[in-house]
């Protein structure tokens, strides 16, 4: 190995928050507003659906699969969730029965297309790359079937209510409340904290976390991903994990499309389109490796922050969004290029 | 050129005739599924319906050889959509801005289109470069390297038509040619042309003008042959297939793996670019291609179900052309059938699925 200096070994193992911190302080000079509570909370809110789907991509990635299925999955999530609550509450049932149901209805369908990935994964020995844009191309056809390609409307007000309220109200010197506006005289400055979606991906993430570093489950994604052989001959049933792991993910993709649907009271197929390069790039700018065995939820966290800084503080500072693509693959294979410059510093840890 | 003979199949079977259908799974599919349509669909056996296809298909048959290379040196290339829609603004903007400027006035308007050609193809060899640099240098794996060049020529190129506006006001001449046919024949003059109706159609006799044989068809026959022939016959070809096969393998047999690699990618670079430009030449503006769009998994699933393998030393051009067909022959007949147009992501989805599935349960026959 070569010996490298204390400043480089410094730089290259922690260059994606360094980099995170450059970000923060040129936007803060150049973006209108983005040093302040709100600039924070639009770069997370931003986040709530990127930070889901890179999350179900970790664990894939971590096995040293991919899964292109994810925005599809969320797409159809939205278009299910909008359609069952918009049914329902047609039908006369109380709106907040009607949500309730819907998520835990919406949730359980979500799962059947990671069963079909992980079933062609685990059992048929399909390429992950494969079998889940065939899993991807059917749910995306059955998200514009289910409602002719339209997007979907008339979702409860409630929905909306839940989806834009925050955590925390806060009116100064007249006290606060919790997830509901404060009673107060109208023109009252009350200071909203916190999402409240974003709290429920917080939770969610760091759960995620938990499992994939401190469970078992968690043991055994990792045991696949660095080398499945080694992992057959442990004893690991890697049908059943895959099975698990491509599940798990299309949870997570359904319930980003859920908190889309309550976010922007709507359902709409491409609602995570646009989320599948980010998610990936996120995850691998986190330090994951596509080969398998290597990767963290908290860097899959750090990658995601990175990339939701990046497009709201370009949009602040007045650069048109699209300009974001160019930095995207630009940072993309910056990290690569470290990675390979710098193998010994980056999976030191591993 | 042992990917060649398994291909051929020299090789003992469980039987000879499960083996034949196995290996040619795709084209027994193909004709089943035209068979079926020429009943359920209307017109769907039509000269007018089959140049259609061909037609609407050009494009997705470059992407899709470009792709064929790729996968068999054991690659991926994600950028090819992304880089299509890049040289299609680079063509499109150049020739607007030179025609523009009354560029035909002192040239013929020929010079702009070529020069417009030029800058696309120019454009598309960069990102190739950048691909295979990433790619063969810099050992960054394929799926990551071009993912990042789709970023970047993505971004480029909704900077460039300020966010994805086509570029309009392009001579008319494109289109002529783009939309035009080799062969016309006007029943009510008993006279035929070459490249345009005959003289003295009239506006009213236009619609019975019998028109044979698309342009595009022209230059898909002229890639077909040559691209099979580089993929077969020459030692370019060889080399793919044998760092496909075993990159150790080809190292030790002395290919410079590295510049093969880089001419892997730039060659599908320009393939994908040649898409974009044809779809200048169809269309008569500059259309960036969406992201979401998914111009290249769609190439990737033809070349997939034409037989290729993601481990690389597998595939044809031949085959892969079966498997572009596949997939526009079924979206056209769907169409015709009056199935809804979303079907034809779930049978797209399927077929695949049952393409691979068979792929893992008879690999002997391939």
């Amino acid at each position: 190995m070569i010996q490298r200096s204390g400043f480089a070994t410094f730089v290259g193992q922690r260059w994606a928050l360094l980099f995170l911190g450059l970000e923060l302080v040129v936007f803060s000079i150049v973006g209108q507003g983005f040093f302040s509570l709100n600039g924070a909370q639009i770069v997370l809110f931003y986040g709530t659906s990127l930070f889901l789907l890179a999350t179900a991509e970790t664990f894939v990635i971590v096995t040293g699969g991919i899964d292109l299925s994810v925005g599809f999955m969320m797409g159809f999530s939205t278009i299910v969730s909008a359609m069952l609550v918009a049914a329902l509450a047609k039908a006369g049932m109380a709106p907040s029965t009607a949500i309730v149901l819907t998520i835990a209805a919406t949730l359980a369908i979500g799962l059947l297309p990671g069963l079909l990935s992980g079933f062609l994964v685990g059992r048929l020995r399909v390429p992950p790359f494969l079998a889940t844009f065939g899993t991807g191309g059917i749910v995306y056809g059955t998200s514009l079937l289910l409602n002719s390609g339209n997007e979907v409307k008339n979702v409860p007000d409630l929905a909306n209510v839940i989806g834009n309220s925050y955590f925390l109200y806060w009116a100064p010197g007249k006290g606060f409340s919790f997830f509901t506006r404060p009673e107060v005289a109208r023109g009252t400055r009350v200071i909203e904290m916190i999402p409240s979606m974003l709290v429920v991906t917080a939770v969610v993430v760091i759960v995620a976390a938990f499992i994939l570093h401190r469970t078992r489950f968690g043991r055994h994604t990792y045991a696949i991903g660095g080398n499945e052989d080694a992992a057959v001959r442990a004893g690991i049933n890697i049908r059943r994990h895959y099975l698990a792991v491509y599940t798990l993910s299309a949870f997570f993709a359904s319930l980003a499309g859920v908190i889309f649907m309550l976010e922007y009271i709507t359902g709409k197929a491409e609602a995570g389109v646009s989320f599948l390069l980010d998610a990936i790039v996120g995850v691998v700018i986190g330090g994951a490796s596509l080969y398998g065995g290597a990767g963290t939820v908290w860097g899959t966290v750090l990658g995601c922050l990175i990339l939701s800084v990046l497009e709201t503080g370009l949009r602040m500072a007045g650069v048109p969004t699209f300009d974001k693509f160019i930095a995207v693959g630009l940072i993309l294979i910056f990290a690569v290029l470290i990675d390979q410059f710098f193998p010994e510093l980056i999976h030191k840890e591993d | 050129m042992a990917d060649n003979s398994l291909a051929r199949g020299r090789m003992s079977g469980p039987s000879s005739a499960v083996a034949v259908f196995g290996r040619n799974w795709a084209i027994f599919f193909l004709l089943i599924m035209i068979v079926v349509f020429f009943f359920t669909g209307k017109n769907f056996l039509t000269i007018s319906n089959v140049q259609t296809i061909l037609y609407s298909a050009t494009t997705s048959l470059l992407l899709a050889f470009a792709e064929t290379f790729v996968i068999i040196a054991r690659g991926i290339d994600l950028s090819v959509g992304y880089v299509m829609g890049f040289s299609t603004i680079v063509c499109a903007g150049v020739i607007r801005d030179l025609y523009a400027a009354q560029f035909g006035v002192h040239w013929p308007a020929g010079v702009a289109i070529a020069l417009g050609i030029a800058a696309g193809l120019a454009a598309s060899v960069a990102c190739g470069l950048a691909s295979g640099i990433l790619v063969a240098r810099f050992r960054v794996p394929p799926f990551i390297a071009t993912l990042g060049v789709l970023g970047v020529a993505y971004g480029i190129t909704l900077h460039m038509s300020d966010g994805g506006f086509p570029i309009a006001f392009l001579p008319n001449v494109l289109t002529q040619i783009g939309n035009g046919y080799v062969y016309y024949y006007n029943p009510a003059l008993h006279a035929y042309s070459f490249f345009a109706p005959p003289l003295g159609t009239t506006a009213a006799q236009i619609k019975d003008v019998v028109r044979l044989v698309p342009n595009v068809l022209l230059l898909i026959v002229v890639f077909l042959v040559v691209l099979w022939h580089l993929l077969k016959n020459t030692r370019f070809g060889q080399h793919t297939y044998a760092i496909g096969g075993s990159i150790d393998a080809a190292v030790r047999a002395g290919i410079d793996t590295r510049k093969h690699l880089v001419r892997v990618y730039v060659l599908s670079a320009v393939l994908a670019g040649l898409a974009g430009i044809v779809w200048v030449f169809q269309t008569g503006q500059g259309n960036f291609v969406p992201m979401g769009s998914n111009l290249e998994l769609f190439a990737i699933a033809a070349v997939i179900i034409g037989g290729a393998s993601l481990n690389g030393g597998k595939g044809r051009i031949v085959a892969s052309l079966v498997g572009v067909f596949i997939i526009s022959v079924m979206d056209n007949g769907l169409t015709l059938s009056g199935v809804e147009t979303f079907f034809r992501y779930v049978a797209t989805g399927v077929i695949l699925i049952v393409a691979i599935v068979v792929d893992q349960l008879f690999p002997d026959l391939f």
